[in-house]
């Protein structure tokens, strides 16, 4: 944690970084929040531990870009990927971006409770490399952790037996909890657009009634238009106040990705998007 | 808004299957349609004329043709429509033939249908907008890709019309193919006689300026403003200096050190080199691989000879960029190399042949060069093994083409031709040699084809067998040629001294990246695609790029030479004016929305999208946002599907009117 604040002391003091997008204590709690520091003094509070649950790659978009300096970010691998999925999309420059990784030792899943292996974040289970690579600097160090069954997974091999039908009634369950609150898109790193197509109104492509059939035309095109890009780290399952398991979908849809295209969303940020390249060997017995 | 509604049967051709009366008359209830009516032909001049007398008298705002498919009579009706002073785009067509009528018998659904189309296409024009076409200026200057004969013709029917022409030669010298054939079917006039002025034509011309050993290194822009860098590879001499003397040539010490390209191989070349004798320009050039100067800093002895100091070894590589306003490609052909099987690529090779194993199995223009009075046996039928004549020669037609398991699908087109020729040239040549044919098919299609083929089996005794090849092996100094004779339904061996194959045309190997760079589509053999087969034949998907000759498809001289000219005419039209109308339907970018995330700039086929900056009143960038170049920009609307934010729309196409469209369905 000294190291951690150390090295954002001297990127804001070398005015390498305009300010540090990073981690702070929730008073009075063990939970954490995100926190930006803009001096040294702020950066004497930046934490990073297995409580730092929050993709903060969401704020890079969001945020005002500073007229001097880089925007610096505290990121996990998983962040990391989020970061490179923005480079791959234009969203921001590799020079507008200090990225400070932090090895990670897996994050809790309800920050009220340790971390354990019963209590440990899905996106950890399906973790490939906990320590970043491609950032500025590394902080510090991974220990392995034990992990849990993958529930997610073995939710989808069970939706994936199901006829279609039956699938159907359990979207329609769950797809009916949608209060249309649009926090999955809030948390979204990748949900960057300035107008969503759910809010555009001339014309209202989008159904966007709080009806079973709104509620589908939202969740459903949101799976579509990150098909091939989430990077999965599962925040909008986690801000969902719902409990809408949104996670499923965008695992399914990256799945497909990866057994059709051999791609992966955020990897390296010199790869051809997906969505916006074409390859000779792509597969096309789709098309009729 | 007041819409017209007009009704076409088009003849039976609508009317069989629609009742056009009623369709007229469920059209005049759809709200805004203040005229509806139907006439046995809209697009005759009766029928144009009622549109624009209804348009006149009821002032109407915009209308709606339930006719033939837009493609056949948009024009049409949008130009009726301006003659009676709406904006053409004011005009919306409900295809009631091509999707309605012809693909339907039961005529009460069919006319339900037709309603339902005209209903769609009514909601739809209630969103168009009057659009302008957009004007861009004309730089009237063509690009030709490739000297051979195609480039040649092309440069100079554009630089008889009185336009700049920048012809592009990859090699020392322009001439292509052509200049290395001996005769020419079907009336075996000399090659060269009949090329050669025509090169000389090229270089003296003043309106062409011709870049040999040069290649297309760049280009970016559009239909009437193309920006070309061409690279000029280092020729190691002097252009503005070299008198052509040739003494360099005569005195490079290193004389057989490289396989003559113009020769097809069958004889050397010195480091320092002419191509040939007629080569244009006739400069020569140094092959920097073999020359001793290059490898050990020694020799320079074309520098010591040259009396004009033109030898330049520190020559580097330079680039010239173009305006131009229209590019023809011309890069010709290759001939299949049929000793390997290409790299990356299903076609097998014929081994069995043995070419490159035995020097007697030779190719189409290597037979070329041994017939050719210029070439490296001064038209002696010589065989390159042992310099003997060869007293029984066999040629193979179809070597590669027309054989979808080990060659390529497609027809060569000119083996049947040459074969012929190779075997009457033979045959005039060594009077008592055999010549054998072996053939799947003689294709003589083309004036005075047929004849000249029945010439050389009824006049000049050549032996024409049906069938198939299936393997050539050495035997006791002859060339044991099995193959069968269909016609006799057995077996054939010939103990040939020669064997002669016609492979397969193929597309250049560098055609794809050219392609790639002009933004040309082209077909899994590397052959360029036109537009339309039979309408727009040497016209390409991007506007301003034409072809000519054997890129496009394997083709003899007079086809390429035609092919030229109707390029040069493309060329030339485009020219006639000072500027150039383009469709305003096009994409357009709510820079408001967009997001920048530039996935429109991936798929976009025409690199017609840009990147601008969006500033605020201090100069400041707030944002990078796409920006849709008119110029290139063909409105095919990927763009469009792909942005996620729908921050793209195409300009007659808007969400809004195809957004109507759908609701008017249900």
């Amino acid at each position: 944690m000294e190291a951690l604040q150390k090295i954002a002391k001297e990127a804001l003091a070398s005015k390498e970084a305009a300010f540090i997008i990073g981690y702070a204590r929730v008073p009075g709690s063990q939970k954490t929040r995100p926190f930006i520091a803009r001096d040294e003094a702020e950066a004497g509070q930046l934490v990073f531990d297995e409580y730092c649950q929050n993709n903060l790659a969401v704020y890079l978009t969001r945020i005002a870009r500073p007229k001097e300096g880089k925007m610096g970010i505290v990121a996990k691998s998983c962040d990391v990927r989020a970061i490179v999925a923005l480079l791959q999309e234009n969203q921001i420059k590799r020079n507008e971006v200090y990225i400070i990784g932090v090895n990670c030792s897996g994050v809790v899943e309800d920050p009220a409770q340790p971390l354990s292996k019963e209590n440990l974040a899905g996106k950890c289970n399906m973790c490939q490399a906990p320590q970043p690579a491609g950032t500025d600097t590394v902080v510090g160090e991974a220990k392995p952790y034990e992990r849990a069954d993958d529930k997610v997974g073995k939710l989808l091999a069970q939706l994936d037996s199901l006829s279609p039908q039956e699938r159907f009634a359990f979207w329609e369950a769950e797809f009916e909890k949608c209060v249309k609150c649009y926090a999955c898109r809030q948390a979204c790193p990748l949900c960057y657009c300035e107008q969503c197509i759910a809010d555009k109104s001339q014309p209202r492509w989008i159904e966007s009634s709080a009806s079973v059939r709104g509620n589908f035309a939202w969740n459903m095109i949101r799976a579509f238009h990150l098909a091939g890009r989430c990077i999965g780290c599962g925040e909008c399952s986690r801000a969902c106040p719902a409990d809408i398991p949104l996670m499923l979908l965008n695992r399914k849809m990256g799945m497909i990705a990866m057994k059709e295209f051999n791609y992966r969303h955020g990897s390296n940020m010199d790869d051809p998007t997906l969505v916006g390249s074409y390859n000779n060997s792509d597969r096309n017995d789709f098309i009729m | 808004m007041k819409i017209g509604v007009f009704i076409c049967y088009c003849g039976e051709n609508i009317g069989r299957t629609v009742d056009c009366a009623a369709v007229a008359q469920a059209a005049a209830k759809f709200p805004g349609v203040i005229h509806s009516e139907d006439y046995k032909y809209m697009c005759s001049d009766p029928g144009q004329n009622l549109i624009k007398q209804a348009i006149r008298e009821k002032q109407l705002d915009a209308i709606v043709v339930g006719s033939c498919s837009p493609h056949m009579h948009e024009k049409t009706f949008r130009k009726a429509a301006a003659g009676a002073g709406i904006n053409p785009y004011m005009v919306e067509i409900a295809n009631l033939r091509e999707h309605c009528s012809w693909i339907h018998d039961d005529i009460p659904s069919a006319t339900k249908k037709a309603i339902e189309l005209t209903r769609i296409a009514v909601e739809k024009v209630k969103y168009n907008e009057p659009l302008i076409p957009i004007r861009v200026p004309v730089t009237k200057r063509a690009l030709v890709i490739g000297g051979g004969i195609s480039g040649i013709q092309a440069a100079l029917d554009i630089a008889n019309a009185g336009f700049e022409v920048v012809l592009v030669e990859k090699e020392p010298s322009i001439g292509g193919h052509m200049s290395q054939l001996s005769e020419t079917f079907p009336t075996l006039d000399c090659s060269q006689c009949i090329l050669t002025p025509r090169m000389v034509e090229v270089y003296q011309h003043p309106k062409i300026k011709l870049l040999t050993y040069s290649e297309v290194e760049n280009v970016e822009g559009f239909i009437g403003n193309f920006k070309v860098t061409i690279r000029k590879k280092a020729r190691g001499v002097k252009e503005d200096l070299c008198t052509g003397c040739g003494l360099c040539v005569q005195k490079c010490p290193i004389r057989k050190v490289a396989k003559n390209e113009f020769e097809e191989g069958l004889a050397n070349r010195p480091a320092m080199y002419v191509p040939f004798p007629q080569a244009v320009p006739n400069l020569p050039v140094i092959d920097r691989s073999v020359c001793t100067y290059y490898k050990s800093g020694k020799c320079q002895m074309c520098k010591k000879v040259c009396g004009r100091d033109a030898v330049d070894f520190e020559q580097q590589d330079s680039f010239v960029t173009e305006d131009i306003g229209s590019i023809i490609v011309a890069t010709g052909y290759k001939l299949y190399t049929i000793d390997k099987k290409p790299e990356n690529s299903p076609i097998q090779g014929y081994g069995e042949y043995g070419y490159g194993k035995y020097t007697d199995v030779i190719n189409g223009l290597q037979f070329e060069r041994i017939a050719s009075a210029s070439g490296p046996t001064s038209g002696e039928i010589l065989r390159p093994s042992d310099s003997k004549v060869p007293k029984k020669v066999v040629f193979i037609q179809c070597v590669g083409s027309r054989d979808e398991a080990k060659g390529f699908t497609y027809c060569s087109k000119i083996c049947c031709m040459y074969t012929a020729k190779h075997a009457m040239l033979y045959k005039h040549k060594v009077h008592d040699g055999e010549a054998y044919v072996f053939y799947m098919d003689i294709r003589a299609g083309g004036k005075m084809y047929e004849e000249f083929v029945r010439r050389a089996i009824e006049e000049d005794d050549v032996k024409y067998i049906r069938g198939r090849v299936s393997k050539i092996y050495e035997e006791d100094g002859k060339y044991i040629v099995k193959g069968e004779d269909t016609i006799a339904g057995m077996q054939v061996i010939i103990d040939a001294d020669m064997v002669v194959l016609a492979t397969a045309m193929v597309a250049q190997p560098e055609a794809p990246k050219l392609a790639q760079l002009l933004g040309v589509p082209y077909d899994k053999y590397g052959f360029l695609a036109e537009v339309h087969p039979k309408l727009r034949p040497v016209e390409t998907s991007s506007g301003g790029i034409f072809l000519a000759g054997a890129c496009h498809s394997p083709r003899d001289i007079p086809e390429s030479v035609a092919m030229a000219s109707a390029a040069a005419a493309k060329a030339l039209v485009l020219f006639g004016s000072d500027m150039l109308e383009r469709e305003p339907v096009i994409a357009k970018v709510n820079a408001g929305t967009c997001a920048g995330c530039f996935y429109c700039q991936k798929v976009c086929a025409y690199n017609a999208i840009e990147q601008k900056e969006i500033k605020n009143r201090a100069g400041e960038v707030i944002k990078v946002v796409a920006y849709v170049n008119e110029g290139l920009c063909q409105g095919c609307g990927t763009c469009n599907a792909t942005c996620p934010s729908k921050s793209v729309e195409l300009v007659g196409f808007k969400d809004e009117q195809i957004f109507n469209e759908i609701c008017a369905l249900y």
